[in-house]
């Protein structure tokens, strides 16, 4: 009996204290180790309250946004590698993702093409693509693999595209360089850290990157030059080219690419071993991305140092034109130009540290140099193209970074007023595999000061009648992200084959089953 | 809403147990009746249940203000109540096959030739569970193992009570007909319904949902990188899972309901510790098994006429109420055609009969399977079982195709590193899992008994000791792993 209730008043104990954290103590809204925002409290309409969404919502907020939350995750994960057997020192964990299929955007239909076999930088390694057209997408990001232990541990994310995926990417290098001749034209494809440092016993739970390359490069018009870093990067893999807890490349990586770059254009470049040009800083303690995209308790154990350069004897000024943001990622104003650091500087310990490069993606950025050249480049990037400007304020007179995601002027205005002589396209291969080659499209076309953006716009395209399950918001961009192709291959009138509909519609399925799949309980 | 989810946990319990227990206090010291706290609970259930479904709450309380009047009407008007039960019953199928089975209907007939528009009906959610036990409750009422209930409140108090309302256990009138008006909450049974709560929760959140994960990663998608021991991996995560999930839901509800006063009956008893496939249904989800066996199996005739009719037809039904999808029919049918074998193999009295006769005075054989060694049977019924899964899983029967195909040698690798980490990255889960298949609280206790004698000091303590250091344990974990399932791994439109 006494028991009984001394276990009553623990039990309740414990339960109280925790009510009493969730319920009244302030809540967050930003997760630092998720790098999201939270989800906030739904406003109230009559319809959102029939049709269950209201409550879903609430629900939701109240479990996404509660206090704590970074620390609650990290002890979890805590736990979880607990329950991990290690033997071995070449120990390998991997983290299975949990999203749904994706299609990669791909040509249908079409015979791979045989790449030319000359070494003009398009041939890695000099394979051949000789894929037939049966082979189907696979999913893109097929996990995330963790080596190494203790302080060395290095997450790498899983490339799951095939062999035929990225067309559409050369294919937009291709109208760039047709509707601007006289301009020169890049196109670069930058690996992921799968490519070179996945352990000889897990290789196969990455696809082959080259491959892709080689299929994006063999489709490029003979105008556009192709800069193969593949080859650079590989030759020096044994250096911290790629961030070991972040997904990005370090900046080393990107200095190699800078340098092939260079070479490429025929601009000049000075090397980072040159005295005085280059001066190295360092943010120590940096835990990246893949701690909150693994989950995994050892990618936080083994933070590193991010050290980045800087061309200390370049005079330039950057101007930015910083958008914001809504939580669909589109743009809802733009700022004034105004001039600033092109690097920020961030506290050791920052989960930040890649956003040194102009602080972010979300913005438009302008560098004048004293490089009298006549050369002005524009880099149309993701965010691995962050790296790269720093490397090339001695080579251009005036470089122009400008993300897939967040620009509002017409392209061709653009070119045409800024007198651009080069265009570098710098994406890194999920993205050139995946949809951003619609925005980069789009530019060419839309109006001045439009603010919609393809790449983000399908998320707005919801089918909401074609999922069973209530999902999320999150879940919801994590769907559209494999509708968004069905939709892509119905607006680009290619050709719709057998195999089309039924990878759309196992992705549809699968999608379903991913989001879906719940607890058992029958209903 | 449901149980592990920490809205419910932390919001909608404290509320309701803040008013339950005002409600209780009112009741005792003012009115000496069980009105408030039984107010207090509709209003609660009526709440949780319209939080999910803010539309269909309303066709539950019709459904359950229909299966009133005609209970009603069995019990009073005596010429029509065959006729009663008869309306009752259909309707309530009747509403089950519309909000349930319409589309599929609509589909298969597609499939075989007559088009018809798929309506596209939501499903409500529990509508299996209310409506068996409305139909439990008429039937009940008509064989005169209950009275009637006289008060439309007390009879949505017993189909909308929260606790079982959404996943089981089916609770039959009779088993809590008289706790209604009539319940005694002694602190004894507050600890021990608040220890099985926690202990559901940890079935469901630490195990269940972990073991989710792991099967996922197997079973969701294509096959074609499938290895046979992935298959495997896959569908032994799955059918962990599906026990956890399951038990630990209903352990979550028999739990409150304990705190309440209510004793609802055991739903399952260990089922992976079987030794046949008839052993397994007597430990399974009892409630529905002993539901169709009372309401279905015995009308039909049990085992007096036709029996093999009966099992398979049964089996077919039960199948089939687990989902609106054929697989499942199929593998309804699969366990009654296993049982039909079991019959006439494995149960099969041997020899003559034992001394001491059953409870009821029957005489006792020895069986066929009492020969055989017990570690051969388990294996082979919880083989029969991991199969089962896969029937039950696949709701595409081309999915489920590959998935066999891959399992049974049709993979290119035996296993790949994928597989192999799937265990080693959560090797001690698995260890856990499959230890607490397995009667271990009685075994430990059994130990401990026999150490230290039972009702001793030490006992209790030990007792006492682990208890709460294991609750605190699993709520402490759950809460964490609650709050982590919010997470939403990469996007890759962030980069």
């Amino acid at each position: 009996m006494k028991h009984d209730k001394i276990y009553l008043i623990l039990v309740g104990i414990v339960f109280a204290a925790f009510a009493l954290v969730f319920d009244t103590f302030p809540r967050p809204r930003y997760s630092e180790l998720e790098k999201r925002d939270l989800a906030t409290f739904p406003s109230f309409t009559l319809d959102s309250l029939w049709s269950g969404d209201y409550a879903e919502a609430v629900g939701k907020w109240f479990s996404d946004s509660q206090p704590f939350r970074d620390d609650f995750m990290a002890f979890s994960m805590m736990v979880e590698n607990w329950t991990v057997l290690r033997f071995g020192d070449d120990h390998v964990t991997y983290h299975a993702s949990t999203e749904g299929l994706a299609d990669f955007a791909e040509a249908e239909g079409m015979e791979a093409e045989e790449a030319i076999a000359e070494d003009d930088g398009r041939n890695p390694r000099g394979y051949v693509n000789k894929l037939t057209a049966d082979e189907k997408a696979k999913v893109a990001n097929a996990g995330i693999v963790i080596i190494g232990r203790d302080k060395n541990v290095r997450a790498l994310m899983c490339y799951g595209g095939s062999a035929k995926a990225g067309t559409p990417y050369a294919n937009v290098c291709n109208k760039y360089v047709q509707t601007f001749p006289g301009v020169n034209v890049y196109c670069m494809v930058v690996p992921s850290a799968a490519a070179f440092y996945m352990p000889e016993k897990v290789q196969k739970m990455s696809k082959d990157q080259s491959a892709t390359i080689r299929n994006i490069y063999s489709h490029l018009d003979s105008a556009v030059h192709a800069v193969d870093v593949y080859t650079v990067l590989g030759e020096h893999a044994g250096g911290d080219i790629y961030l070991r807890t972040d997904h990005h490349w370090s900046p080393l990586g990107a200095y190699y690419a800078a340098w092939k770059f260079a070479e490429v254009a025929e601009v000049p470049f000075h090397n980072l071993d040159e005295p005085g040009y280059y001066q190295p800083d360092t943010v120590l303690r940096f835990v990246g991305s893949m701690y909150g995209y693994s989950k995994d308790i050892s990618v936080k154990n083994a933070p590193e140092d991010f050290i980045y350069y800087k061309p200390v004897k370049a005079m330039y000024e950057t101007t930015f034109v910083q958008y914001q943001v809504d939580e669909d990622y589109q743009v809802i104003s733009v700022g004034r130009p105004h001039k600033e650091e092109f690097f920020k500087k961030f506290k050791d310990g920052s989960s930040l540290a890649y956003s040194t490069f102009m602080g972010g993606d979300t913005k438009l950025t302008q560098v004048r140099t004293d490089v009298a050249n006549g050369r002005r480049l524009i880099i149309l990037k993701d965010s691995y193209g962050n790296a790269l400007p720093g490397y090339l304020f001695y080579s251009f007179e005036e470089i122009h970074v400008i993300d897939g995601r967040y620009f509002t002027h017409n392209m061709k205005d653009y070119v045409r007023e800024h007198k651009i002589t080069d265009i570098l396209f710098a994406n890194n291969i999920f993205q050139a595999c995946g949809s951003r080659y619609r925005a980069y499209e789009f530019f060419l076309t839309m109006s001045e000061g439009c603010r919609e953006n393809p790449s983000t716009a399908f998320f707005m395209n919801r089918e909401k009648d074609t999922l069973e399950a209530k999902t999320d918001s999150m879940a919801q961009l994590r769907l559209d992200t494999l509708l968004q192709d069905k939709h892509s291959k119905q607006d680009v009138s290619d050709v719709k084959t057998d195999s089309t509909t039924n990878q759309r519609g196992e992705s549809e399925q699968t999608g379903n089953v991913a989001v879906s799949a719940d607890s058992v309980v029958v209903q | 809403m449901v149980f592990s989810d920490l809205f419910f946990l932390f919001v909608f319990l404290p509320l309701f147990f803040g008013s339950y227990m005002l409600a209780s206090y009112v009741d005792k010291k003012v009115l000496s009746s069980y009105k408030c706290r039984n107010t207090t609970l509709v209003v609660f259930s009526l709440l949780f249940y319209a939080w999910g479904e803010p539309v269909y709450v309303f066709l539950m309380l019709g459904l359950v203000l229909m299966n009133f009047y005609v209970g009603r009407v069995i019990d009073s008007d005596y010429a029509h109540r065959k006729l009663a039960l008869n309306i009752g019953v259909i309707l309530n199928v009747l509403a089950l096959g519309v909000f349930k089975y319409a589309s599929l209907t609509a589909t298969t007939l597609t499939m075989l030739g007559i088009p018809m528009p798929d309506p596209r009906i939501a499903l409500p959610i529990g509508i299996s569970f209310y409506i068996f036990q409305s139909i439990s409750y008429l039937i009940d009422v008509y064989k005169k193992e209950s009275p009637a209930q006289r008060r439309f409140m007390d009879l949505l108090l017993y189909i909308s009570m929260f606790p079982q309302l959404i996943a089981g256990p089916i609770v039959r009138y009779g088993t809590i007909a008289e706790e209604i008006h009539n319940r005694k909450v002694s602190v004894r049974d507050m600890a021990d319904g608040a220890f099985r709560f926690i202990y559901g929760l940890g079935k469901k959140v630490i195990i269940a949902n972990q073991m989710s994960i792991v099967a996922e990663q197997f079973l969701v998608g294509g096959f074609e990188s499938c290895t046979t021991t992935g298959a495997w991996i896959g569908i032994l995560a799955y059918s962990l899972q599906v026990y956890f999930d399951f038990s630990g839901y209903s352990d979550m509800a028999i739990g409150i309901g304990r705190c309440l006063g209510f004793h609802f009956n055991e739903n399952f008893r260990h089922p992976y510790c079987c030794n046949s496939i008839t052993d397994f249904w007597h430990r399974w989800h009892i409630s529905l098994g002993s539901f169709f066996r009372d309401y279905v199996y015995i009308p039909l005739g049990g085992n007096r006429r036709h029996q093999w009719f009966n099992i398979l037809a049964t089996w077919f039904l039960t199948g089939f109420w687990h989902g609106a999808s054929w697989n499942f029919a199929c593998w309804g049918l699969y366990f009654g055609i296993i049982l039909l074998f079991e019959k006439y193999t494995l149960m099969k009295n041997v020899g003559k009969p034992l001394p001491t006769p059953d409870r009821k005075g029957r005489p006792r054989y020895r069986k066929v399977m009492d020969f055989i060694p017990s570690p051969l049977l388990h294996l082979y019924a919880m083989g029969l079982v991991t199969l089962g899964r896969g029937l039950f899983y696949f709701t595409d029967f081309a999915q489920m195709k590959e998935f066999f195909v891959k399992a049974f040698g049709g993979a290119e690798e035996l296993h790949s590193y994928v597989s192999i980490t799937a265990i080693t990255d959560h090797f001690w889960l698995w260890v856990a899992a499959i230890l607490f298949c397995m009667p271990v609280r009685e075994w430990c206790y059994g130990r401990l008994v026999r150490v230290a004698g039972e009702g001793s000091l030490v006992t209790r303590n030990t007792v006492f000791l682990s208890r709460t250091v294991l609750s605190v344990i699993i709520i402490v974990l759950s809460v964490a792993l609650l709050i982590g399932e919010t997470n939403n791994p990469f996007i890759y439109t962030r980069f």
